[in-house]
């Protein structure tokens, strides 16, 4: 689905430079000396499988953080920022258009495409997660992922890992019963009647849908320690007392 | 001076101030003698009662550290009669810092108001993919979060607590000498300034019978008495001065970046000083990489502080939780030097001289005004007072910073839960009182629904990604 080769479709009017994995060298500027500098040559893309592919301007980028001189002493520093030289490469998608995606452009058999909007904003916080930009009151970013209903939501993520947890859950049930039916020879249905058989369905259940990959055991464990230790922390001075 | 101001205030916090002035000068005598009273106040009557009188002079308590905490305390105590000694080593220190106090620090702490630099009334939170939020829209017209100068406001306390009687010694603590018995004294060995620097000044000595540490986050008091350590988070700021363009964005508004790339545990800043904006960021668990924060935060405010200059760079350590023991016989620690900062937000200058004006509290009252000597029950019984009063504080700003503050989805969900205004209302309410607010438990249940909602799809996008 993702290719780490400068793909993209042609239809964009965004590209400007394209060069291929070599990277270019910059004169090194005596301002920069300060730092190793850091060249950045973005050749990533995302090609989705329904063809929709946001696709972004592949540039030569200059950092240009470095030039700042941290001493003091000397005065007054440098710019914060190189202004004229640099090109940025940001985030540029047809479809986000003004700080939000524009749903008319999701279109799908006359109704809005939900799933395809899920996918476009994985992929923008994806790509801003590798490629952080500077946050510009021009071009506010407004997008809020609440105007996704909520059926959309259950549709992607709740209902295939409920179908995973109920199928789990019904085949160590099923395994159990028989079991239980084997050793002792109490029927399905009066091992319903039974405390400690309901007390064993109940630890099935939520165990199926506490511990659903082998790390869970530690991350519960920590979250518990995690929920007491501040409150240790501030008991500590009390412990003293007490021991007095 | 501050007579002034105060009037301007009573219309803002008629019932703190009515109390403030009804605590402070009403003689504790009542306290002691009222029969009525005695029952309600018998546990600090019989503890003081049984304390030892002191013949001839007064109690002598040594407040060690000048900032916010140790200038509160003083005042306090110098007020309450005993005799005070406040310990400073740099009477013009411009300390690295936010610089933002709440505002029923300004009613609290009768703080005039040209030690304002700055009102900021408009808050924005920017989530890791950008998505801004303004948090201001409930604000009232007469609220706003107050940016001081450090050197200012701490000169301005240390000179009410010499006014109100305390001694100050310009010098730098370097040990203490514990008492040899029961109700001895504890000898505190300091440098004197000489007029160039502390280290090299003369060595000096005073015998005090108790001492409180507000020496900030790498205490030498806290470190005498073995009060143990915390986990602190590295603040590192740079200031810039910024074109005059640039500058009129910032008049009164602070911004707050969250992002894995500016930090993965706290956030990075844009605080507006008196004539520049303070850029930073800050990190508990990943030190090594703060200079890396440093530049993602600056990257991700590039437009709004091109051509900014940087003028000076500066780094503190700020404590996560309080110490192990904050109290150790007749010493207490207070403010930075106990760990009293809000998780989540780095907030500590309110806590600083709430928590030295407690404190000193505890002392007169434990003390009877300076006729009695102390003990570690006194001083303890202001712990009491503070877990009670600011706990349950500090425990939200812990669980709000566990919640939003571990990971970028989390962030993003914290950023959409702003754009409601009950959630703005309730945020703002307890910063600026400091107190947990009890809102609408119907709103409340919308607002749990909704942080659910927002958390759980901010991170199945995430997951979606990976």
């Amino acid at each position: 689905m993702s290719s780490s080769m400068a793909l993209f479709s042609s239809t964009t009017p965004h590209l400007h430079s394209f060069s291929s994995s070599s990277r270019t060298h910059f004169p090194i500027n005596p301002f920069l000396s300060l730092k190793p500098q850091k060249h950045q040559l973005f050749v990533s893309v995302r090609v989705t499988e329904n063809g929709a592919g946001a696709t972004i301007a592949v540039e030569e980028k200059k950092d240009s953080e470095p030039e700042v001189s941290k001493e003091s002493s000397l005065g007054n520093g440098a710019p914060v920022a190189d202004a004229v030289e640099e090109e940025v490469v940001k985030f540029e998608d047809p479809k986000w258009v003004s700080g939000t995606w524009d749903l008319k452009q999701f279109q799908k058999g006359g109704a809005t495409d939900w799933d395809a909007v899920i996918d476009a904003e994985v992929k923008r916080r994806k790509w801003l997660e590798d490629n952080p930009e500077s946050s510009n009151n021009d071009f506010p970013v407004v997008f809020d992922t609440s105007i996704i209903p909520w059926w959309a939501w259950m549709k992607r993520f709740h209902l295939p890992e409920a179908e995973l947890l109920n199928g789990r859950a019904a085949m160590v049930g099923f395994f159990m019963a028989y079991f239980v039916d084997s050793l002792t020879g109490v029927g399905l249905v009066d091992q319903m009647g039974n405390f400690f058989c309901k007390t064993l369905l109940f630890v099935a259940v939520g165990g199926v849908l506490l511990i659903r990959k082998n790390e869970d055991f530690d991350t519960i464990k920590k979250l518990i320690d995690e929920t007491t230790f501040y409150d240790k922390q501030w008991q500590a001075t009390w412990q003293d007392e007490k021991k007095e | 001076m501050a007579s002034v101001t105060v009037k301007s205030f009573v219309g803002l916090h008629q019932t703190s101030l009515e109390n403030y002035n009804r605590r402070h000068s009403v003689t504790g005598l009542s306290k002691c003698v009222v029969p009525s009273q005695l029952k309600y106040r018998r546990l600090n009557v019989v503890a003081a009662k049984s304390n030892p009188k002191i013949a001839g002079r007064n109690l002598r308590v040594a407040v060690v550290g000048g900032g916010p905490a140790g200038g509160a305390a003083a005042e306090t105590l110098a007020k309450g009669g005993i005799e005070t000694f406040l310990i400073e080593r740099k009477m013009d220190n411009a300390k690295p810092c936010g610089g933002a106090i709440p505002l029923c620090m300004v009613a609290e702490f009768d703080l005039p108001l040209d030690i304002i630099d700055r009102r900021v009334t408009k808050l924005k939170v920017i989530s890791p993919s950008n998505v801004s939020v303004d948090v201001h829209k409930t604000l009232k017209p007469h609220e706003y979060v107050g940016m001081v100068r450090r050197e200012v406001l701490d000169g301005y306390l240390r000179e009410r607590a010499v006014a109100s009687g305390a001694t100050i010694i310009n010098g730098l603590f370097t040990k203490m000498d514990k008492p040899q018995e029961k109700n001895g004294t504890y000898v505190l060995h300091y440098n004197a300034f000489n007029g160039e620097s502390v280290s090299a000044g003369e060595r000096m000595s005073i015998e005090v019978d108790a001492v409180i540490g507000a020496d900030g986050a790498n205490s030498r008091v806290a470190k005498s008495i073995d009060a143990g350590d915390y986990e602190y988070l590295i603040a590192f700021q740079e200031r810039i001065k910024l074109p005059d363009d640039k500058m009129q964005y910032y008049e009164n508004l602070a911004e707050m970046y969250t992002g894995d790339d500016v930090s993965p545990d706290f956030y990075g800043w844009v605080f507006p000083k008196c004539d520049h904006v303070a850029v930073g960021t800050g990190t508990i668990g990943h030190k090594p990489d703060i200079k890396k924060f440093q530049d993602a935060t600056r990257l991700r405010a590039r437009d709004k502080i091109l051509g900014g200059k940087i003028m000076r760079v500066e780094a503190h350590p700020i404590p996560q939780h309080p110490r192990p023991r904050r109290v150790v016989d007749r010493v207490a620690l207070i403010g930075d030097a106990a760990g009293y900062v809000t998780k989540g937000s780095g907030e500590g200058i309110y806590f600083a001289a709430k928590s030295g004006r407690m404190c000193a509290e505890a002392i007169v009252e434990g003390s009877d005004y300076g006729r009695r000597m102390v003990d570690e029950g006194d001083m303890r019984s202001y712990l009491k007072k503070w877990d009670k009063a600011y706990g349950p504080t500090f425990k939200v700003m812990n669980i709000l910073e566990r919640l939003f503050y571990r990971s970028n989805p989390a962030r993003e969900a914290l950023v959409e839960l702003f754009g409601n205004e009950y959630v703005q209302k309730m945020t703002f309410d307890s910063y600026m009182y400091k107190k947990v607010v009890h809102g609408n438990p119907l709103e409340d249940l919308k607002l749990a629904v909704n942080t659910i909602g927002s958390l759980v799809r901010a991170n199945a996008l995430s997951k979606m990604a990976n």
